[in-house]
Parts: structure tokens; sequence; C-alpha cells
């Protein structure tokens, strides 16, 4: 790659944000265990393709870095192709050497020809050599509008699950492990009050997370429902 | 670097003991403490895809590509130095493109990097004797149907009587038909009838990739030993070799070479060799030197049989009015059949359910709503009718012309073969028919399919626009 590519590649690693450590065991499953047995290989032949898909903030990506980091027994490689599709899909060369691959955001390169056929080949070349392939998307794979109906019909070939989104009580577990991870306590009621009053997917929460950590962490206080309405503005 | 950490993991087991343990390796170490340094994101991305290749002082890392590879040294190669001198072994960092891998079996790639083979998997006990013929995919556990049975009496020939009349066998058909299967059992019926014969199954892409190689490496000749020496050469979905002129200009002498030496031939793509564009027109021609045959989405019978063989395979006990009623739902391939099969598997796993129509509809039901979606009765309807030129009211009429009723038959009989409706629904919908007219109708088209070749196309064509 010639050096023109560095602000390119500069780019890709500023779009990857900094996120706590993901583990399958801090995954709070709620409705969607059924998904993660299928991560970890627990159902059906292991040497398919794991497709999981839904909304922003159901934890796709969380899933993703915690395959890579947990299940590879090996090499593994995480693309999070909404970054990586302003490179070339070059990128994507001898990545069918690796144990696992994840990949994330494959809504981002529908439509693009090459890139498309990329991971079509990357699926052939980790099918051909044993690897595991795993991929997060925002749509079910015949709802990506896909230009190869080859790389549709390989998706759906493997196991396909859709993440439910969480319900009350398993956001309320999903943000007090997020928290603890951080060395925060967030006692149930102060939950509760943010999952009252804001949007209820992860990614606001987490965000409100850690703005409360922050604040936390310069006020020298524990979270409370005062110390909360005060840093979020709440009357 | 964003975020307060206050609870990241930030001693090293390895440090704590690498002084006293003689098989701990240099990247295990360097790798703890970057997992506790790098976010878990970059880890994943340029870190964890390195190989690590250990020994005589040194540690090579193999990044799978040159986009790694600059990422890693211009951001993480300095670290990665001083974490490995403080390794008691204190070898040299050496950074390159490569794989610990052999390459895959079948191709002719030269043996790039050959450090030690740490990562071999479970792939190279499936493939025989190098030539990259998957042993599961045979005539046996192939599924034989209207749709295909011309192709697979095609494929057995060639491999009983390779390089004879049919050369090239050229097999052409939509995604997920069975195409590869059928390439695979050629070859493995081959290897059973002479071991020692040379097959080599491939795609195309892999063969482009090769020829790329091998004139980098400057070992072209090599390349073409190898292709040329085959008994027979199988290359899947040859329309990848659209637009690059120089893999068509080698494939060409290859494919002359193999058809003088009375080798065999085969090739498979996703439509007719002429469709394809891009590709040259002397490669065209000589495609049709041979035998061409299609192959046909598998009507309902042989999705039922399908699932029920896979189902065995599995030693799964599947209920005929399952597979039946998964069959009824999803027609467009046999890698979507299988994928719902294996999710209703998976799902009964989970749950330790007996495997009913109602758990497989629960199972499903997000596949389905997909479905149900994308083929009507009314999408049926439009589609015929702008197909053949005439108006949807006409296909409600009473009118009995023959340019109509036909039409009308069509429409009938793909509505019993995409939708779940009920015969008598399916009459409703078209005027208020009776049932037995769309029984008549359907039988009809069944029988025109196989007497009718210009109808049987335009069967096809329909059955490809509305599931595609």
């Amino acid at each position: 790659m010639p050096s023109s590519n560095a602000d390119q590649l500069r780019q890709l690693a500023l779009r990857i944000g900094w996120e706590p450590e993901a583990t399958l065991e801090q995954f709070v499953a709620g409705a969607n265990s059924d998904a993660l047995a299928a991560l970890r290989g627990e159902l059906g032949s292991d040497s398919e393709s794991l497709v999981i898909y839904g909304a922003a903030g159901t934890g796709k990506t969380h899933l993703l870095q915690a395959a890579c980091r947990e299940l590879a027994g090996g090499t593994s490689s995480y693309v999070p192709l909404a970054a990586a599709s302003e490179l070339s899909p070059a990128l994507l060369e001898g990545l069918d050497a690796m144990t696992l691959v994840a990949l994330d955001d494959l809504q981002a390169i529908a439509g693009h020809g090459a890139w498309e056929e990329a991971v079509f080949h990357l699926f052939n070349g980790i099918r051909a050599r044993g690897g595991r392939l795993v991929l997060a998307a925002r749509q079910a794979p015949s709802a990506l509008g896909l230009l190869m109906p080859d790389l549709t019909s390989r998706l759906q070939w493997g196991l396909v699950y859709r993440l439910q989104p969480l319900d009350e009580d398993a956001l309320l577990a999903a943000l007090q492990n997020r928290a603890r991870q951080r060395g925060l306590e967030l006692p149930s009621e102060v939950g509760r009050f943010l999952l009252n009053r804001f949007p209820r997917d992860c990614h606001s929460l987490f965000g409100l997370l850690e703005t409360l950590d922050r604040a936390a962490l310069a006020a020298q206080r524990r979270l409370t429902i005062p110390f909360v309405r005060q840093v979020l503005g709440l009357s | 670097m964003p975020g307060p950490v206050r609870s990241r993991r930030s001693i090293c087991s390895y440090c704590l003991i690498w002084g006293f343990r003689l098989d701990s390796s240099v990247w295990k170490h360097c790798l703890n403490r970057l997992e506790a340094e790098i976010p878990e994101q970059q880890l994943n991305t340029w870190i964890r895809p390195l190989q690590a290749v250990e020994g005589d002082q040194r540690l090579r890392l193999l990044a799978p590509n040159r986009f790694v590879l600059d990422w890693v040294k211009e951001h993480f190669f300095d670290r990665i130095q001083e974490l490995a001198e403080q390794h008691r072994d204190r070898p040299n960092v050496v950074l390159e493109i490569g794989s610990s891998l052999p390459p895959e079996p079948g191709s002719a790639q030269p043996p790039a990097q050959t450090g030690r083979p740490e990562q071999r998997t479970r792939h190279e006990a499936r493939a025989s004797g190098g030539s990259n013929i998957n042993p599961r995919f045979t005539f046996d556990s192939f599924v034989e149907g209207k749709s295909n049975q011309l192709a697979r009496a095609a494929c057995t020939q060639v491999a009983e009587n390779s390089g004879g009349a049919y050369n090239p066998l050229f097999l052409y058909g939509g995604v997920g038909l069975g195409k590869t299967h059928l390439m695979h059992a050629i070859g493995n019926l081959m290897l059973r009838n002479n071991p020692r014969a040379k097959v080599l199954y491939l795609h195309s892409e892999r063969f482009v990739g090769d020829m790329v190689k091998a004139l980098q490496h400057n070992a072209i000749n090599e390349f073409k030993r190898h292709y040329r020496t085959a008994d027979a050469l199988l290359i899947d979905d040859i329309q990848f070799f659209a637009g690059k002129e120089r893999s068509q200009e080698e494939f060409f002498h290859t494919f002359n070479a193999l058809l003088e030496g009375q080798q065999q031939v085969v090739l498979t793509c996703d439509r007719y060799p002429k469709e394809v564009d891009g590709l040259e027109e002397r490669l065209k021609s000589r495609f049709g030197w041979g035998l061409t045959v299609a192959i046909e989405p598998p009507e309902l019978e042989t999705r039922v049989a399908i699932l029920m063989s896979k189902a065995s395979q599995e030693g799964i006990d599947l209920p005929h009015e399952v597979a039946f009623f998964i069959a009824k739902r999803i027609w467009s391939n046999i890698r979507e059949l299988e994928g719902a099969l294996r999710r209703v598997f998976a799902n009964a796993q989970f749950t330790g359910s007996p495997i009913t129509v109602d758990f497989t509809k629960e199972a499903l039901k997000d596949l389905l709503a997909l479905q149900d979606k994308l083929v009507t009765i009314e999408n049926i309807q439009k589609t015929v009718a702008d197909y053949y030129k005439i108006r949807v009211a006409d296909l409600h009429s009473k009118r009995r012309s023959r340019s109509i009723t036909r039409p009308r038959q069509m429409a009938m009989a793909l509505a019993k073969e995409l939708t779940s409706h009920s015969l008598p629904e399916i009459g409703d919908a078209f005027g208020g028919r009776d049932h037995t007219t769309v029984l008549h109708a359907c039988r009809k088209v069944v029988e025109l399919r196989e007497a009718d070749a210009r109808l049987a196309e335009d069967y096809a064509n329909l059955l490809r626009t509305l599931t595609t």
C-alpha cells in the first residue's frame, strides 16, 4: 500500500472507538441467549458461518469483539466495514488464514461490487480452510440489498439470528455490568431512573454512563439520583 | 486515548514467571502486555491477526496483508520490540506479509512463507489427496429431481468416462442449486475409480490469484505445469473471469492443452456462457464444444427430499410435514433451504423441544416474515401479466382464449409453488375459480414444461424474476 493511504488508515483508527473489554460473560443476553449459544459454537456444526443482525445498540459489536478475543484460539481479525469501506477491499486479503474473522457492519458494503466480491472470496476461502466467519449487520442477509446473489445465498447458508432489543431488566443488568467494568457502582434505582428518561438502546445508555463516570470521577462522588440529575441537567 | 481506565488488566502473568518458564512464548508475553495497553477494537483489528513464528532468536510476525503490516509498523512495532526485549530470549522482531498456513490444497500457489506450521486446521483432514475435493459431496449425497437430473446424468457420464465426448462439461444455473456439489461428486467418483488421478477443483478466483502470484514469483512455468498435468480440471464460477483478460488468456491456453490431451474440463457458471459479459468470444465458443447443461431451481418435491436427506445425514428425525412446511416456504435455492433447516435444528438443540410444525414456525419466524413480504399472489399476477404483456384484469376474467389461459395457468402454478396459500384461496384470487381449476392448471403446466421448451423457459424466467 502506498503511503498516501496512511491518512485513510488514520481515519479508520479514529473510527474504531474505545470500548471496554467485551467479553462473552459480560454480554447480557436477554432474549438472545440462543444467538449467544450459537456464537459459542454450541449449536449445530462449527464450520458454518454465523450472521447476527439487528438494530443499533443490540450488542452486535460486543459479540464480535468477544468472539475475536475468546473464541478464536489462534489468530483472529475484526474488520469494522463501516469504517473500512473507505479503504480498498484488499484489506480483506489473506484473512482466510485466520482462525476466526469477524466482519461488522456488513450493510456498509452492500451495493459496492468490489467489496461484495472480496467478502464472497473471503467466505469461500475461510470455508475451504476450515476457519470461522462471524458477520454482523443491521438487516437480515436477504434484506441487505447485496448485488451478488452468490453472497446472499452463502450468508443464508449458515445460522442467522436476529438480536432482540433487551427488556428493561436486561437493560438494567447490562448497564450495571458496564458500570462495574468501569469501576463504578450503579445502584438499581439510579439505573431505572436513567431507563425511564432516556432512549433505551445500549449505545445511548452507555454514552450516558461515560458522561456520568467522568463527572463522578472529577467530583469524587458516588452515583445517586440527585447527582445524576445535576450532571445531566434534569430538574 | 480516550476514557478513564480504572479496572483494566495491568499485570501480565508471564512477566511474573518469565524467568522460570522455559516454554513461555515471546509473543504470548507481548500479547498479554498489549492487551492491557491497547483498546480492544484496535487489538482485534491489528494485533490479533498477526501470526507469530518463533525460533532461532527471531520473532517473525506475519501480517495477512499490507494494510495490517503498514499500520502495525507505524503504530505498534516499536512497542512490540520493547516488549520482546524484556523477554529472556530477547529475539529479533521481524514483521512481514505472509502466513504460516500451508496454501489451500489443490492450488499451485508457491509455498509463500513456510514457517513452523503451528496453525494447522481441520480443513486438511477434509481434503483428500491435495486435490481439494470435498469427500462429503458425492453422487450418493446428491438429491435428484426433475430440475437437476439431466445435469446429474451428464456428470456421472463424465466421471465414468472422462476426457470423452462431454468435454468440456459446462454446468450453469442460479446460485445454490448444486453445481459445486456435482463438480465435487465428479471428482470423488474419478478418485474412487482411480485413486492416483490428479483431479483439481478450484474456484475461478483461485486460478486468477495463483496466476498473479506465479507471475510475481517468476513461477509461471510451474503454474502451467501444475494445471496442464491434471487428469481433470474442475473450475467453479467462471463468470469471475469476466474482465480479467490476462487470466482469460492463460486459461484459454490451459483449456486448449487439456482438451488436446483428452483431459477432462468441467466448468460452472451462474448463467449461459454466451450471456457472460466481459468474456472473450473465443472462450465462449469453446465452452460450447462439449456439453452445456442447465440446473433449474428444485421443485417442491425435490426440496422436501433435500431436507429429509439432510436431516438423515445429521441423524435427526425430521417429520415429513415439517419438511413440507419448510420446502413450501423456501424455494429460491438450496443453501437457504439448508440454512433454514440448520436454524430449526439449532433451536431444537437449544430448547430441547421436539420438532413440530408449530415449533418450526416459531424458529423460522424472522426468516418467514421476510419471505412472506417477497411473494404474494398479487405480485405473481402482476409479474406474469407484465411478462406476457396482458392486463392483470385478464387473469381474473372469464376469457378463455389461449393467449389468456396459458398465462393464467402459469400464474396459478407459480402461486401454488411460491406461496403457502391453499388451492381454494388461489382459485379465489383468480376471479373466484374453483380449486379443481387450480389443480388442473398446475398439472397442465407441469405437463407443458416437459413438452414445450419455450414454455419451460418462460416458467424458469418467471420463477427467477419472482424469487431473486
